[in-house]
C-alpha cells in the first residue's frame, strides 16, 4: 500500500508538471494567433477590427502569471476554454469529437500490432532456423524507413493505383453519421489501409522484444523440466515460456496505450483522418493557445494514467516489487 | 400489430414530400430537379464543426455569407466600380457621409417564410455596434433605425463614404425575428440558419454538409444548381479529388494543373485565376540603406519579373503593373501617363544609382515564410537578380508564425507579402501606404509593414474617404499610383492568384477572362453565390 501511495504523490508531481508545460511552450511561440488569422484572411477583416477579434477569442494583455493562475482556476472548473482556430466551438467538444477516431483507429492498431508482434515473437524463438527468421529483418525494416513514407507507398499502390481501398477521411461521403450498419462498414472499410500502415511499422518493437526474452526463458530450467515430462510443445510454448517472457512486453503494451491518445500525427495526416492528431496540427499551426493546451492536457493525463496501470500491472504479476522495505 | 399503418403514413408523406419537390421543380425554368449536384471545394479542413453564423471568420461553414445570408450589394472586385443592387435597390449619403439610407428590395422572404423588411437590416448593424467582436469590418456605427418597412438609415460615428463595401458588401443580413431571442450572437453557431438567399442547409455532418436550392428565392428561375455538397478534404486528399473528377468546383493549388487537373481537357476542366491582389518586395523603410529612394530604384531595376513568375509562379499568374494596380479591371485608378507602363530591367542603370553607396553596406536579409514554396523559390531569383549589381542578399525561410509576427513588428530587412486588392485599388494602397498604419518598430503593425510614411500620400487616402464621387476617388487612387511608381514604396512583383478550378460537364456559365462577372474561386463570397446563380445546366 505504501508503494501505491507513493506512486500517487509522484504522478499529481509529473501531472502539476506537465499541467504547467502546457501552459508555457505553446507561449513561447513567435507570433499571436490574430495577427495569423489576419494574414491567412488575406485582407478579408479590417486591420482596425483586430482588436475587436483579440477580445472574442479571449486573447489577454494580462501578465503571464495571472493568465497561469486563470487557466489553473479554469481548469479546476473543468473548463478548457473556446478554440481560436474553431470558434466558438469549446475545445472540450473539439476533443470529444476526435478523441473517439483517435482511440478507435490507433488503438485498435495498437492491439492488433501487439498480439500479432509478440505472436510472432514467440514463434521465431521456438522455430529458430526456419524461414520465420526472414521476417524479423523485413519487419525491421518497415520499422526502420520513415513511416510517412511506408503510409504514402500503400496510398499509392492499394489506395490511388489499384483502388481497392479509399485514401483518406473517417467514413464514406455517401453516408451519414449514425448507429447503422452501412455507416460502421464504411468507418470499417475506411479504418483498414490507416490501420495496416499502422501495424506494420510498429510491428518490429513486440516482434524483437518478445523474441529476446523468450530465448533467454527458453533456457530456463523449467523449461526444460516441461519438456522432459513429455508436455506437447505447443503447451510448453504458450503456457511455460510464453507467459513468463511477456512480462516486459505488458509494461511496454501499457505505455503504448498511454500514446495512443496522442494520436498519429503522420497516419491522420496521410489519410486526413478527423482524429486528435489532426486536430493538434491545426492547433499548432495557428496558435491556438486554448486547444493546443487542451490537447497536450488529455494527452499527458493519458500517459500517466497508462503508466499507473503499468506500475499497478506490476504488482500484480510480479511479487518482487510488492517486497521492498517493510 | 402498430407497425403496418405507421408505415403505410410514412408511405403517404413520402408521397406527398415528392408531390411537393416536383410542384416546386414546375417552377423553376429549365434544369429542374434532375440536375446534378454541384460537388464543392472551398477550403482545405478535415473536418467541419457546426457553425452557420456569418459573422464568425473562420469556424463558420463557406456558403453562409452569399448562399444563405445576403448582403445589400453586391461589388464585383474584378471590375472596380461595378456594384450591383441585391438586397437593397440603391443607397443615398447624407450628413457629409456620415449616414446613409437604402431602399430595399419589396417581397423577397425569409426561408421560414417571414418577409424581410428595414427593421431586419437596422438589428443586423445595432447588433455589430452592440459585439464589437462581430464586427470584423471594424465599421464605427452609431445607430441604425427602421425609417419604413423598404427604408434603413445607418449612421456612422466618421465619413464612412470609403467604406461602403463594408457597409453593403461584406455585411450579410440576419433575421431579426430570430436572433434576437439569442443571448449571446458572438458565440451563437446558428445551426438552423434562416436566411434570403438562394440555398438552404439541408444536411450537415462533421464530413459532408449539403445546401439545397430555396424555391422561394426571390430571383425567378434561380439558381437552377439544385444541390450543393461540401465534402471535407484536407490540402493532400483535395488533389486526389481533383485528379480523379470527384469535384467539381474547387480554389486550391495545384503544383502540376496540366498533369494533376486537365488532363488533356482544356475544353472541359477549366482553371482561371485572376488577382485578387499584388505580390511585393517590402523594403523596411526604417533601414538606414533601403530607405534611400537610389536603392530601392536600383533593386527595382535589377529583378527579372518575368523569370519570377514563369519559374517561380509556373506561369500561374502574371507580372503586376508598376502601380500595384490588378489588371484588367483597375485601367480608371492607374495614373493616365502610367496605364502602359511596365517593368523594364536596366544593370548597367541600376549599377549607376549605387555608385554613391558604401558597396559593404549592401547585404540584406530576405525574409521568406518557409510554407509558401514559391515566395521562397523567387526569393532565390532575387538573390540571384541582385547579386548582378552587388548587393548581396541572404535569403532566409522561417516558420509561418514566425515570419508574421517578424514583418508585423518590422524586424527585418527585405520580405515578400501579399495585399489584398478589395473592392477598388484604393482598398489595396491604403492598406499598403497609409501613415496611420505604420506602428514604430517592435509593434505589431496590420499592415503598412515597411513602414511608409508621407504626407503626400496620407492626405489623398483621407481625400478618397472624403467623397463619395467616383471620379474624384479615382484621382485619389491615380494619385497614389504615382507614388508607387515614383518612390517605389513597396516594390510589385506579381499578383497574387484566387485559385479556382471548375468543370463544364455538369454546369456552364462561369466567370471567364472574357467574362469576369465575379471572383470565380469558391472561397470568396458573397461572390461564390453569384456565380452559382449564372450556372446553367450544360447542353446534353
Amino acid at each position: 500500500m505504501r508503494f501505491l501511495a507513493r506512486r500517487l504523490g509522484f504522478y499529481l508531481l509529473t501531472a502539476w508538471a506537465a499541467i504547467t508545460l502546457n501552459f508555457l511552450i505553446p507561449r513561447l511561440m513567435p507570433g499571436d494567433p490574430v495577427e495569423l488569422l489576419v494574414a491567412r484572411m488575406k485582407g478579408n477583416v479590417e486591420p482596425e477590427a483586430i482588436d475587436a477579434m483579440r477580445r472574442a477569442f479571449g486573447i489577454s494583455d494580462a501578465s503571464l502569471w495571472q493568465q497561469y493562475l486563470d487557466y489553473l482556476g479554469n481548469l479546476a472548473r473543468g473548463e478548457l476554454g473556446r478554440s481560436i482556430t474553431f470558434f466558438p466551438t469549446e475545445v472540450s467538444t473539439v476533443i470529444a469529437d476526435s478523441l473517439p477516431w483517435t482511440v478507435g483507429l490507433v488503438g485498435v492498431a495498437t492491439l492488433i500490432s501487439y498480439l500479432i508482434g509478440t505472436s510472432l515473437g514467440v514463434l521465431m524463438a521456438w522455430r529458430r532456423g526456419t524461414w520465420l527468421d526472414g521476417v524479423l529483418p523485413a519487419a525491421t525494416f518497415m520499422h526502420a524507413v520513415p513511416y510517412f513514407w511506408v503510409a504514402l507507398a500503400l496510398v499509392f499502390v492499394f489506395g490511388v493505383t489499384l483502388q481497392w481501398f479509399p485514401v483518406s477521411r473517417a467514413y464514406g461521403l455517401d453516408v451519414m453519421p449514425g448507429m447503422t450498419g452501412e455507416f460502421a462498414a464504411s468507418v470499417l472499410y475506411h479504418a483498414a489501409l490507416p490501420a495496416v500502415t499502422i501495424v506494420i511499422a510498429s510491428m518490429a518493437d513486440r516482434i524483437l522484444g518478445m523474441r529476446n526474452v523468450m530465448v533467454t526463458t527458453l533456457g530456463e530450467d523449467y523449461v526444460v523440466m516441461a519438456e522432459a515430462k513429455g508436455l506437447t510443445s505447443r503447451r510448453v510454448m504458450w503456457a511455460y515460456a510464453a507467459r513468463n517472457a511477456i512480462l516486459p512486453n505488458i509494461t511496454s503494451f501499457a505505455l503504448s496505450l498511454g500514446f495512443v491518445v496522442g494520436g498519429s500525427v503522420l497516419t491522420e495526416i496521410v489519410f486526413s483522418y478527423p482524429g486528435i492528431g489532426s486536430m493538434l496540427l491545426k492547433g499548432v499551426e495557428n496558435e491556438d493557445f486554448p486547444l493546443m493546451q487542451g490537447i497536450f492536457l488529455v494527452i499527458s493525463l493519458a500517459v500517466l494514467v497508462a503508466n499507473f496501470l503499468a506500475d499497478l500491472a506490476y504488482v500484480v504479476l510480479d511479487p518482487r516489487t510488492r517486497q521492498e522495505s517493510e | 400489430m402498430i407497425r403496418p399503418p405507421v408505415k403505410r403514413l410514412v408511405a403517404v408523406f413520402a408521397a406527398l414530400a415528392l408531390a411537393g419537390c416536383s410542384g416546386g421543380g414546375n417552377g423553376g425554368s429549365g434544369g429542374g430537379e434532375n440536375a446534378p449536384p454541384l460537388i464543392i471545394h472551398a477550403v482545405d479542413s478535415g473536418t467541419f464543426q457546426e457553425d452557420f453564423n456569418p459573422y464568425h471568420l473562420e469556424g463558420v461553414n463557406f456558403g453562409t455569407s452569399g448562399m444563405i445570408h445576403e448582403t445589400l450589394m453586391y461589388f464585383n472586385k474584378l471590375k472596380p466600380g461595378e456594384i450591383t443592387p441585391w438586397l437593397a435597390l440603391k443607397h443615398e449619403w447624407s450628413d457629409k457621409g456620415k449616414s446613409v439610407t437604402f431602399t430595399l428590395r419589396q417581397g423577397v422572404k425569409w426561408t421560414d417564410g417571414k418577409p424581410f423588411t428595414a427593421d431586419d437590416v437596422a438589428f443586423t448593424f445595432k447588433m455589430l455596434k452592440d459585439n464589437p467582436e462581430l464586427n470584423r469590418n471594424a465599421l464605427e456605427i452609431a445607430d441604425a433605425e427602421a425609417l419604413a418597412p423598404d427604408k434603413v438609415r445607418i449612421d456612422f460615428e466618421k465619413t464612412s463614404y470609403a467604406k461602403l463595401f463594408n457597409i453593403a458588401g461584406n455585411s450579410p443580413i440576419v433575421p431579426k425575428h430570430l436572433w434576437e431571442k439569442q443571448k449571446d450572437p458572438v458565440t451563437f453557431t446558428n445551426t438552423k440558419p434562416v436566411g434570403t438567399g438562394p440555398y438552404t442547409l439541408s444536411k450537415f455532418s462533421a464530413q459532408l454538409y449539403e445546401l439545397v436550392k430555396n424555391p422561394d428565392y426571390w430571383q425567378p428561375g434561380k439558381p437552377e444548381v439544385p444541390v450543393l455538397r461540401f465534402p471535407a478534404y484536407t490540402a493532400n486528399a483535395v488533389q486526389t479529388a481533383l485528379q480523379q473528377g470527384e469535384v467539381d468546383w474547387a480554389g486550391a493549388f495545384v503544383p502540376d494543373i496540366q498533369k494533376i487537373y486537365v488532363q488533356g481537357k482544356p475544353e472541359q476542366n477549366k482553371f482561371f485565376f485572376p488577382p485578387e491582389g499584388v505580390v511585393t518586395l517590402l523594403p523596411n523603410l526604417t533601414h538606414p540603406i533601403l530607405s534611400k529612394p537610389e536603392v530601392r530604384q536600383a533593386i527595382n531595376l535589377a529583378i527579372d519579373r518575368d523569370k519570377i513568375v514563369r519559374v517561380a509562379e509556373r506561369g500561374y499568374t502574371k507580372v503586376a503593373h508598376p502601380t500595384g494596380v490588378p489588371m484588367p479591371g483597375g485601367e480608371a485608378y492607374v495614373p493616365p501617363e502610367y496605364k502602359d507602363a511596365a517593368f523594364k530591367m536596366d544593370l548597367a542603370k541600376a549599377k549607376e544609382l549605387l555608385k554613391g553607396v558604401d558597396p559593404a553596406e549592401l547585404k540584406f536579409t530576405l525574409l521568406v515564410p518557409s510554407p509558401f514554396t514559391d515566395w521562397v523559390n523567387a526569393a532565390q531569383l532575387i538573390r540571384e537578380d541582385l547579386a548582378k549589381i552587388g548587393i548581396t542578399v541572404d535569403t532566409r525561410g522561417v516558420a509561418f508564425q514566425d515570419w508574421v509576427s517578424k514583418v508585423g513588428k518590422g524586424n527585418y530587412e527585405l520580405s515578400i507579402r501579399a495585399t489584398a486588392a478589395g473592392p477598388t485599388p484604393y482598398y489595396q494602397m491604403r492598406s499598403m501606404l497609409f501613415g496611420g498604419l505604420a506602428e514604430p518598430v517592435g509593434e505589431s503593425a496590420t499592415g503598412n509593414y515597411q513602414r511608409w510614411k508621407d504626407a503626400e500620400t496620407d492626405r489623398l487616402i483621407e481625400e478618397y474617404a472624403a467623397t463619395e464621387d467616383e471620379a474624384e476617388q479615382q484621382k485619389a487612387t491615380q494619385g497614389l499610383g504615382k507614388i508607387m511608381v515614383e518612390k517605389l514604396p513597396t516594390l510589385p512583383l506579381f499578383y497574387s492568384p484566387s485559385w479556382s478550378q471548375y468543370r463544364t460537364n455538369k454546369y456552364v456559365g462561369w466567370p471567364s477572362e472574357q467574362d469576369p462577372y465575379a471572383i470565380p474561386s469558391p472561397y470568396t463570397s458573397p461572390d461564390a453565390a453569384v456565380v452559382l446563380l449564372r450556372l446553367k445546366p450544360a447542353a446534353k
